[in-house]
């Protein structure tokens, strides 16, 4: 497991996409020491290993498949009415370098 | 030092659906910009994906072409990261348990075939389309959320033509089973390849090279071809391979470093949340594959055991609507052969001249079979035939009777006795081509067949002098 | 007294009769959201939901939503009003898009004035982390207690009877908890039961549409107009629904209930305590069989960490998408990334990005087995030994929380060393995807406190018949920060 640090917070966040203040990744900071010692609950849990990560809370298969059938789509003023930067009927960045 | 090279490939296949993969949104009809978006593609918050039916057949079918072993239970994930053309911030696919694995094609090599294992097959989501100015990007999401699968071999490959050869393989199944059009040019069909080599001998791999933006696939194996012999020449003169993604430039015919590869992207895949496992029954799966249009292996061997060539197969099923056109044309003309013929001779040459694809040909298969026929049965020449074709192509609501009435078109002269006639009078006028035809100069005969073409006025069939003739030769003495 | 402060059958009967009509209703109901000094509301609906009001005039005696005003969590989609989910990343946005509940509501002619606030995101439990700021508890007038969320505002709207009722959403106790803080009736139904198609997602394994109703009744009849197969939700069920007020008032002699020992064992309130065991005998006396059980000191002390692993792990990939480019405040940037850093780093609050940053470290690859699987692991161990437990039981009872809601300067929305199970054990309905009611029970210094039924999976309708039966013991229907009602107990 990764060691925390300031720093693998630091690059975590910036991943995110964001960053916070100084202050703030201090708080976080702490927020791991009791997030790891809550998590060493977990750790104290026994035989684990024999069960399977849940996702679904209990059995929710199905068979149910969409059929292939196109439905009216948005109009184009719908799909970019609330997008901040557009152009040409299409979203507008920064040009995007490959 | 002799290398040996090792290849991968990735194929990501867009499929022609009705709608989306997880939404209801029309799928690729329209080339103006975002008007085919349903609220999921946008990642409007609280949209959810609900599985295409029609995506999970096409998947099947072409697991089941690969030799696949299928998945009974869909189960899907997230692969998590950032990117200008990824609107949820995530792409859901098959990460843990793909619909196929543990499956493989036979590509044709020298000497014969060679297995090419595949390793998965699962279906994802496409992305938007990113349009590049000068200091701008436009942002485009008709295409986000298609549906794709991908493909992923294992490195069996050891040439850019294998490599190219696979790429066609995989091409003719997906769009014979109906998934895709397959055009790597229109994007439908999408390549990425690993190329490492290797000492001779030597077990351990090398370092891989990831390529990307091959877009042909004649650039596939032009691209391996160079990227072997870059790495060759690395290590020959003692400098290493550096694990990097390069991109295929068609000008230059070179590989060019895109970016090195750094740590491997962390995606931090999990299983999706909101598609709970989807349970495909025995019959569905059965009728998936049974339901699938007839593939290219199937269809080309059906070809030649109906008399066509292999180099007339291969132009035939190059084009599914081609091969469509002549399967509808097979059962009405006596040998398929002689269709096949008219179809890759005089059909491809108007298509080429006039730019049109043979959707707009404005002649039903029955039609052309019957000018076909005329010339199986009805005593033309294939000259007199191909000039009656010609005429109906400009007037297309002119029957192939009247073109015949039209053009004074007669049926050949097929009788032994008149043949004869026309054989005789040649022979007399040429004793020096009897003496050459007894000598063996085989072009001896061709030269009387043409004389008696000439002097009958091309109203003879062509193969009945050629028999009546040698039976004559032969009679006579030398 | 107005009639908005029935019964919601009461006031089905007023409006057949005609005595009322919508319009008046939903006038009531703006004037008091208006006049509301919670900071409940994100945006009231004024033109809309008149115009609509407008529209009903014949009531339709079989529809029991008829023409009744209500309130949506701000993190519910609703075509041409602007949805914010409390965070200053989605300023601005007006989706284009009912969610199905939204829709299902319209049908059935029951009015929506406008949007409630929530912590933002819906990821918090104290109503505080929106961007509006504190919403206040009805029941405190000195805005010195906190009403718990992250409901916050529908859970203020209906105990301050603004409106019968308001839908919430609950991940991990986030319609129960401020139920309880707040006198009301807050119900949860199982995972998938209601379409959750258009409400915003924070961790889809663990999230339900819940909602806040003043009494038992209400809570049933509205089950039966949100609940049912969505196709637009892949994870609602198709199973057959029920009139769920069929069963309510019916003898509950013979149901057997767990009550969770070591929860209300931690509880220090005396009298909080007191009163609970006063309710358990009650229902003794009508034939219910009550056994006290442990369920695991281990796992309940891992209930926490387990929560929030999954919830900040699936919470981060969810909100991926609000990078201010399809919606949301744009920022502007010199890169692509620049563009999704500028808006993610103003937009949201300070909260949510660690908890996003914790989020993502459990599922790098590195941590991914010992953090994110371990943790679903456990969720696995939990929710079998709560399906263990209903085996023999019908129902699992416990107090909702150990205390009355917290005063403000009490509680953080930092992690915290001091661990109570009695305030962390309502996230197991959302574990086991399991239907889980709270219900008042009495007040202490004028503030609400209650308790909490989680039944078998689909076994709604059983529950509102017991949740009927304990209201009947309590005597707290319809109980309101305007006008309380008595305790029995």
């Amino acid at each position: 497991m990764k060691t925390i640090t300031m720093d693998v917070l630091k690059d975590a966040a910036n991943r995110l996409l964001f960053t916070m203040s100084d202050e703030q990744y201090k708080t976080l900071y702490e927020e791991f020491g009791v997030l790891t010692k809550q998590m060493e609950k977990i750790g104290e849990i026994k035989g684990l290993e024999a069960y399977a990560p849940m996702t679904f809370p209990f059995d929710c298969s199905t068979t149910y498949l969409r059929e292939d059938v196109a439905e009216e789509p948005l109009k184009r003023e719908d799909a970019l009415k609330n997008a901040g930067n557009k152009q040409d009927e299409q979203i507008k960045l920064p040009k995007v370098v490959l | 030092m002799n290398f040996e090279a090792v290849i991968g490939l990735e194929i990501h296949v867009e499929m022609r659906t009705k709608s989306k993969m997880f939404s209801a949104a029309p799928d690729g009809f329209s080339h103006d910009p975002n008007t085919e978006i349903a609220p999921l593609d946008m990642a409007f918050p609280g949209t959810m994906p609900v599985v295409n039916k029609q995506a999970v057949i096409n998947a099947i079918r072409v697991a089941n072409a690969l030799h696949m072993t299928i998945d009974h239970t869909l189960y899907f994930d997230r692969k998590n990261y950032f990117y200008s053309d990824l609107p949820k911030g995530f792409q859901i696919t098959q990460q843990a348990r793909p619909i196929g694995k543990d499956g493989y094609v036979m590509i044709k090599v020298p000497g014969g075939e060679k297995k090419i294992r595949i390793e998965r097959i699962h279906m994802e989501e496409d992305t938007c389309k990113q349009e590049h100015f000068m200091d701008y990007t436009l942002l485009d999401y008709n295409r986000a959320g298609v549906p794709l699968v991908e493909i992923v071999s294992l490195p069996d490959l050891r040439n850019g033509t294998e490599a190219m050869e696979y790429a066609e393989a995989i091409r003719n199944i997906v769009v014979y089973s109906g998934t895709s059009d397959g055009k790597m040019e229109e994007g439908s069909l999408r390549c990425d390849t690993n190329v490492s080599i290797r000492p001779c001998g030597q077990e351990e791999f090398g370092t891989k090279v990831e390529i990307k933006n091959i877009n042909s696939f004649k650039n596939i194996e032009a691209a391996i071809d160079y990227e072997i012999d870059r790495q060759s020449r690395l290590l020959l003169s003692g400098d290493p391979v550096v694990q990097e993604t390069r991109r295929y430039d068609e000008a230059s015919g070179k590989t060019i470093r895109m970016r090195l590869k750094s740590d491997a992207v962390d995606y931090k895949y999990f299983c999706e949340p909101n598609i709970t496992p989807i349970k495909l029954s025995d019959e569905f799966v059965d009728e998936a594959i049974k339901t699938c249009p007839e593939l290219y292996d199937a269809k080309e061997k059906r070809y030649l055991m109906a008399g066509l060539s292999q180099s007339d197969a291969d132009i035939l099923l190059s084009d599914p609507e081609m091969a469509a056109y002549f399967e509808e044309g097979m059962p009405l003309v006596k040998a398929p052969k002689d269709l096949a013929n008219f179809l890759i001779v005089e059909i491809n040459s108007y298509l080429n001249k006039e730019t049109k694809a043979i959707a707009e040909l404005p002649l039903k298969p029955a039609t052309l079979a019957e000018i076909v026929m005329m010339q199986e049965t009805g005593g033309l020449s294939h000259k007199q035939c191909a000039d009656i074709l010609a005429k109906v192509l400009l007037n297309p609501q002119l029957s192939p009777e009247k073109a015949k009435e039209e053009l004074h078109i007669v049926a050949q002269v097929s009788d032994s006795g008149a043949i004869m006639g026309f054989i005789n009078a040649v022979l007399a006028a040429n004793p020096q081509s009897i003496v050459d035809f007894k000598a063996g100069k085989d072009r001896a005969l061709g030269f009387l067949v043409g004389q008696v073409m000439k002097a009958s006025h091309g109203k003879v069939n062509p193969a009945e002098v050629s028999r009546l003739l040698k039976e004559e030769l032969d009679k006579r003495q030398s | 007294m107005n009639y908005i402060d029935l019964s919601l059958k009461e006031l089905h009967e007023a409006l057949v009769a005609k005595k009322v009509t919508p319009l008046m209703l939903t006038e009531e109901a703006l004037k008091r959201a208006h006049e509301n000094k919670d900071n409940a509301f994100e945006y009231l609906d004024d033109e809309g939901a008149m115009a609509f009001a407008k529209t009903l005039t014949e009531p339709e005696k079989d529809n029991p939503l008829w023409g009744i005003p209500y309130f949506a969590k701000d993190n519910f989609s609703t075509k041409g009003i602007p949805t914010t989910a409390s965070s200053n990343i989605l300023n601005g946005y007006v989706p284009v898009f009912d969610a199905t509940v939204v829709a299902k509501l319209k049908a059935v002619k029951a009015v929506m004035i406008g949007k409630t606030t929530l912590d933002e995101l819906a990821m918090g439990g104290t109503g505080t982390t929106g961007h509006l700021g504190k919403t206040y508890n009805p029941y405190d007038p000195k805005h010195e207690r906190m009403i718990g969320g992250s409901s916050c505002g529908s859970a203020a709207a209906v105990s301050a009877s603004v409106a019968p009722f308001a839908l919430g959403s609950d991940t991990g106790d986030s319609v129960r908890k401020p139920a309880c803080y707040a006198g009301l009736v807050g119900m949860k139904p199982t995972w998938g039961r209601i379409s959750r198609y258009g409400l915003f997602p924070f961790a889809p394994s663990l999230d339900h549409v819940g909602y806040f109703t003043r009494d038992v009744y209400a809570s049933a009849v509205l089950l039966d107009v949100l609940a049912g197969r969505d196709n637009r939700d892949a994870t609602s069920s198709a199973k057959p629904i029920d009139r769920y007020e069929e069963d309510l008032n019916k003898p509950v002699k013979g149901m057997k209930i767990a009550v969770l020992k070591m929860v209300t064992d931690s509880v220090k309130d005396e009298e909080i305590k007191k009163h609970f065991y006063a309710s358990v005998e009650a229902l003794k006396k009508q034939g219910v069989e009550v056994d006290y059980v442990e369920f695991g000191k281990d796992l309940l002390e891992s209930l926490y960490a387990t929560y929030i692993v999954i919830s900040c792990a699936e919470a981060t990939s969810n909100d991926a998408n609000l990078d201010g480019i399809k919606f949301g405040p744009y920022k502007g940037g010199k890169t692509y990334q620049e563009v999704m850093f500028n808006a993610r780093t103003a937009g949201f609050s300070e909260l949510i990005k660690r908890r996003f940053v914790i989020g993502s470290y459990c599922l790098m690859r590195e941590n991914q087995e010992e953090l994110f699987l371990r943790a679903q692991r456990n969720r696995a161990k939990i929710v079998e030994r709560v399906n263990e437990i209903l085996k023999d039981h019908d129902f699992i009872l416990a107090l909702s929380a150990p205390s009355i809601a917290p005063l403000f300067t009490q509680a953080s929305d930092k992690l915290s060393d001091e661990y109570l199970i009695a305030d962390n054990h309502l996230c197991l309905g959302n574990f086991a995807g399991l239907p889980s009611i709270s219900l008042p029970l009495g007040y202490e210094k004028g503030m609400p406190y209650g308790v909490n039924f989680m039944g078998r999976a689909f076994e709604e309708k059983k529950l509102f018949q017991m949740s009927s039966a304990y209201e009947a013991i309590t005597g707290l229907a319809e109980t309101s920060a305007l006008d309380p009602k008595e305790a029995k107990l």
